[in-house]
């Protein structure tokens, strides 16, 4: 399936990853295919936080993990620093993943539940030596206080500490290499409430500290909102819309997009409630719709909707980008 | 003012584990007026879930239960040890967090509905089979003859979830205690979920429980909410009041640590140090208290009991937030730099107290 | 290296809010959430006692003061259990005690060998193949189906009969036996760590497929499989009394070819059991002692080891 278009790519120098069209599908058997990512292109900037929001089923869990090859990709470039990691072999891509680092989303699942804490974070250190920084013990203390950890418990396990502290082991680990981009998987979304908000202030606190790059994957729009500098919303494997974080809260254009601020509890005081009131259910990843894939669903849903996939399209020179025929005005709909 | 539909008093639960006594629930005294929607908020360990279960008589053999639990004038912890089979299922019934776990996977689901008329209501398979399509219709599934007909796993989680809640109105219970009922699935979805639960709730006149830990959902749907920290109620009160002027500090401090969407990005948020305490053994003092600003020496001391105006709004603390008594224990743990439990206090992130 | 710190960006505010969480995390931590007391308890230092007494003295037999096994000469025909001779003697006058304690080397030798080899080689096998998944899965599983396709007995007699009967031979023979059924079980577990998310933070992090089989799988599939392994032995063992009963195990007369199994199998032919019981049910008694510490010291083991996978 064709992609949205390259609009909302960037020409800025700072640009420090790009994804063009990428493809993702997975085999369900019979020859049949789950069209997982069809056609993303979207960069970031050095130092920026991108957030990338969206429902089960749209896609952006899968995105992040295409970035760093943990599945494969059908189609697509993802241009990092001069490499396509979607087209290095296996040597060569291995010895950039130092660079790109991940934080997981079940906090004790991702920690190896026989080792050691300690040992969980410095095994980057211990696989590349010193061609990454000194594997030394001060390091690794200095990682666990800069998370919060007290050292004194390095010889513990995972299951002795809480769904918190895990995801504060996690991102030690993912600081170990000095990573300059880290993306993170829904990290806050298995953890308590009063959590949440720990994890993401330290996230903010370590992207300033070491100079980061993040790449945010939520479902949740108030803490999507909250970290990001911008935001891409994802429906069924597609990008509906880019753009500045506060803009596009601001904005929103694509009815998805409204749909969604319409649904929270709290409804976001930009939409009105009646945006929400989408039918149906998702349509099948196998066989998705022709045209725009929100379609089944869309309040405003015309002809072409149906036969011509929407491409990337801005007014003016705001930094927020939108995938539909039809998006919507500030007061009015069709 | 006429009987409360739900009369919960000092209700306590413990659980006997390896690791000592696991004091789940500790006095817990609530009511409910019929036709009202209780909003219970908490997180993990807060007791909410357990609650549900003392109430719903789906607690182990194992623990140890203490307190009243009155409904209609029946006293419900009587009619569990008689062993009456039918009162859970007809007159209060759950509804669970997780679809795929409530639902059998090998039946069908209008024959997992079907088994509640026939069990309770004695009906017969073929009467109980169309009612439960007639059911299906009301909890919006569409085209109900051909799901009646369908396994769980053909259907997606806001549908099932759908299921779930036809088989818990079967037999027209007064009560519904919902857990958790939208936390699996996804926002939209949970939107049509709650707008089916309160166009039902109305139609039958039916009182509910929601059990959440999204204070969001909390706010936009329950006529009271009841703040859950460590087995205990801390607060409750009618939702404008309970989120406009909150009194415990828990409550306070959950409010302010919670990203909102109407905050520009990058607002520095506010979190609760910590995390919920043990609740093996505790210590003879509030047990928020290790986490809490305003936390001055008494604190340390004694279990804060309950004040305030009974129905209208009742707190359980001795420094309450938003309060002249609150504002100078904070004053005086900011001065000193730290609290009667030694944590470090400076002032809130985002400015102001 | 290591980036320089923008120490401008590290406000005061942030300093103390890492410092709340550090503080707060260490008071957390100072509870009850110790690791949890967990004792192996009485019935499995019991079953320790008497499998260390077994194995001290199967390896002490020839420095011990018992008779020879083999001393036909000893002592009255298919008398019962005396003060001289502890489980009395069979029909060729031999002392029974002394050869149950003979046999105990081979038998244990057999039952040892055979689980190690399994957990080896069949271990090895299935955790490759649950890691790496497509061919090399498809391949050895084959291997495995294959072999567990194959009659057992068959493939024992086979292989017992085309190399001789000694207990090198025989004990390889069960080795081969318990790959198959000991590499499913470590593939099927491979296959379940595989999936969770530590995995792919390891090869994340640049770790090499070896790495990553050592040091993150090894320890969750086959350390807890080890404790399986106790209970694994036992059944060796069996197996071994299986194929001394069709004269199939080691062969020779010799102190050093006794096996419970063999002795076992000879006092219970023809008229044995009604003319000298003692004979056998003693040494039957003493192997399925063994066996049954062998199988609790192994759930014993398995259940201490057994990590709990969520905070309390």
């Amino acid at each position: 399936m064709a992609g949205s278009g390259h609009a909302p790519l960037r020409d800025d120098p700072n640009i420090i990853l790009q994804v063009k069209d990428l493809e993702v599908e997975f085999p369900v058997g019979k020859g049949a295919v789950v069209h997982a990512v069809s056609g993303i292109s979207f960069d970031v900037a050095e130092g920026e936080t991108l957030g990338i929001v969206g429902e089960s089923g749209c896609g952006k869990s899968t995105v992040a993990k295409s970035i760093i090859r943990l599945n494969s990709i059908k189609s697509g470039s993802v241009e990092y620093q001069g490499h396509d990691l979607a087209q290095l072999e296996a040597e060569p891509l291995r010895r950039i993943r130092p660079d790109l680092q991940m934080i997981f989303q079940d906090p004790i699942s991702s920690l190896n539940p026989r080792r050691k804490i300690r040992d969980v974070i410095s095994e980057g250190l211990a696989v590349w030596g010193d061609e990454r920084g000194s594997w030394s013990r001060d390091r690794i203390e200095e990682l666990m206080l800069a998370v919060g950890i007290d050292p004194k418990y390095g010889d513990r396990r995972a299951h002795q500490f809480s769904g918190g502290q895990c995801q504060r082991i996690g991102i030690a680990r993912a600081l170990a290499l000095d990573p300059k981009v880290i993306i993170c998987d829904e990290p806050v979304s298995a953890l308590d409430v009063s959590v949440q908000a720990q994890v993401l202030n330290l996230l903010e606190d370590m992207k300033k500290r070491y100079g980061l790059t993040l790449l945010f994957i939520s479902h949740d729009l108030s803490v999507v909102k909250n970290v990001s500098d911008r935001i891409i919303v994802m429906y069924l494997g597609k990008a509906c819309e880019i753009g500045n974080a506060d803009e596009l809260y601001q904005n929103p254009r694509h009815p998805y997009t409204r749909a969604l601020l319409a649904s929270i509890p709290e409804p976001a005081p930009t939409v009105d409630p009646s945006d929400g009131d989408i039918d149906g259910e998702l349509p099948s990843a196998i066989t998705p719709p022709d045209g725009c894939r929100f379609n089944t669903r869309c309040q405003h849903a015309t002809d072409i909707c149906f036969t011509d996939e929407p491409q990337m399209q801005r007014i003016g020179d705001e930094d927020h980008y939108f995938a539909c025929h039809h998006p919507v005005e500030v007061s009015v709909g069709l | 003012m006429s009987e409360p539909q739900l009369s919960v008093r000092d209700l306590s639960v413990r659980f006997p584990t390896t690791r000592g006594v696991v004091r789940a629930l500790n006095g817990v005294s609530f009511d409910l007026e019929k036709g009202q929607m209780l909003g219970i908020v908490g997180e993990s360990g807060s007791g909410k879930s357990v609650t549900a279960k003392t109430l719903m008589n789906l607690l182990p053999r194992t623990a140890e239960i203490e307190g009243e639990v009155t409904f209609e004038g029946k006293d419900v912890r009587a009619l569990a040890a008689s062993g009456q089979k039918h009162f859970w299922g007809v007159e209060m019934t759950m509804v669970f967090q997780d679809p795929m776990t409530s639902l059998n996977p090998v039946k069908k689901c209008g024959e997992q509905i079907a088994e509640t008329l026939r069990y309770h209501m004695g009906r017969s398979r073929r009467d109980a089979l169309a009612e439960a399509e007639d059911l299906l219709g009301q909890v919006g599934l569409p085209d109900p003859a051909k799901r009646v007909d369908q396994y769980p796993h053909e259907l997606s989680g806001g549908l099932r979830q759908r299921v779930v809640i036809a088989m818990a109105l079967a037999c027209e219970p007064s009560l519904l205690i919902a857990d958790e009922p939208t936390t699996a699935v996804d926002v939209t979805v949970q939107r049509h979920l709650l707008n089916l639960l309160d166009k039902l709730r109305e139609e039958r006149g039916m009182s509910m429980i929601l059990i959440t830990h999204d204070l969001g959902v909390a706010r936009g749907r329950c006529d009271d909410v009841a703040v859950m920290y460590a087995g205990r109620i801390v607060e409750r009160s009618n939702t404008e009041n309970l989120f406009s002027d909150s009194r415990h500090p828990y409550t306070d401090a959950l409010l302010r640590s919670i990203p909102r969407i109407d905050q520009p990005s990058h607002t520095r948020l506010d979190p609760i140090p910590g995390r919920p305490p043990e609740l093996i053994n505790p210590p003879e003092q509030c047990a928020y208290a290790p986490r809490c600003r305003f936390a001055q020496a008494d604190c340390m001391e004694a279990v804060p009991e309950s004040q305030g105006v009974k129905g209208m709004h009742e707190f359980a603390c001795f420094h309450p937030a938003n309060t002249d008594r609150g504002r100078e224990a904070l004053a005086s743990n900011v001065a000193a730099g730290e609290t009667a439990a030694g944590l470090p206090v400076t002032g809130y992130a985002g400015g102001g107290t | 290296m290591a980036r320089p710190e923008s120490e401008s960006n590290v406000s005061g505010t942030e300093n103390t809010e890492l410092e709340a969480g550090r503080l707060a995390v260490a008071m957390a931590e100072d509870g009850p959430d110790e690791a949890v007391e967990k004792t192996l308890g009485f019935g499995f230092w019991l079953c320790i006692t008497w499998l260390s007494a077994i194995v001290l003295v199967a390896i002490l037999a020839p420095v011990l003061p018992i008779a020879d096994p083999t001393d036909i000469n000893n002592g009255p025909l298919k008398e019962g259990p005396s003060w001289s001779h502890f489980f009395g003697t069979d029909n060729a006058g031999r002392d029974v005690f002394a050869r149950a304690v003979w046999g105990a080397r081979v038998s244990l030798v057999v039952g040892a060998f055979a689980i190690t080899f399994g957990l080896v080689v069949g271990g090895t096998l299935g955790m490759i193949a649950g890691y790496m998944k497509g061919v090399i899965d498809q391949a050895v599983s084959f291997f495995f189906f294959a072999l567990l396709s194959f009659p057992a007995l068959i493939l024992a007699i086979l292989i017992v009969t085309t190399f001789s009967r000694t207990l090198q031979v025989v004990s390889l023979t069960l080795g081969i036996l318990s790959v198959a059924p000991v590499g499913r079980l470590a593939r099927a577990q491979t296959l379940v760590f595989a999936e969770r998310e530590f995995v792919d933070a390891a090869r994340v992090i640049g770790a090499k497929n070896g790495r990553i089989i050592i040091r993150e799988l090894l320890p969750n599939v086959l350390i807890p499989m080890g404790g399986l392994g106790l209970l694994g032995i036992g059944v060796a063992m069996v197996a071994e009394g299986g194929l001394a009963f069709l004269g199939l195990s080691v062969e020779g007369e010799s102190a050093g070819q006794l096996s419970w199994g063999k002795i076992i199998n000879e006092s219970s032919k023809g008229r044995a059991l009604s003319d000298y019981p003692h004979v056998a049910l003693l040494v039957i008694a003493v192997m399925f002692a063994t066996i049954l510490a062998l199988n609790f010291a192994g759930d014993r083991i398995r259940q201490y080891t057994d990590v709990r996978e969520t905070a309390f």
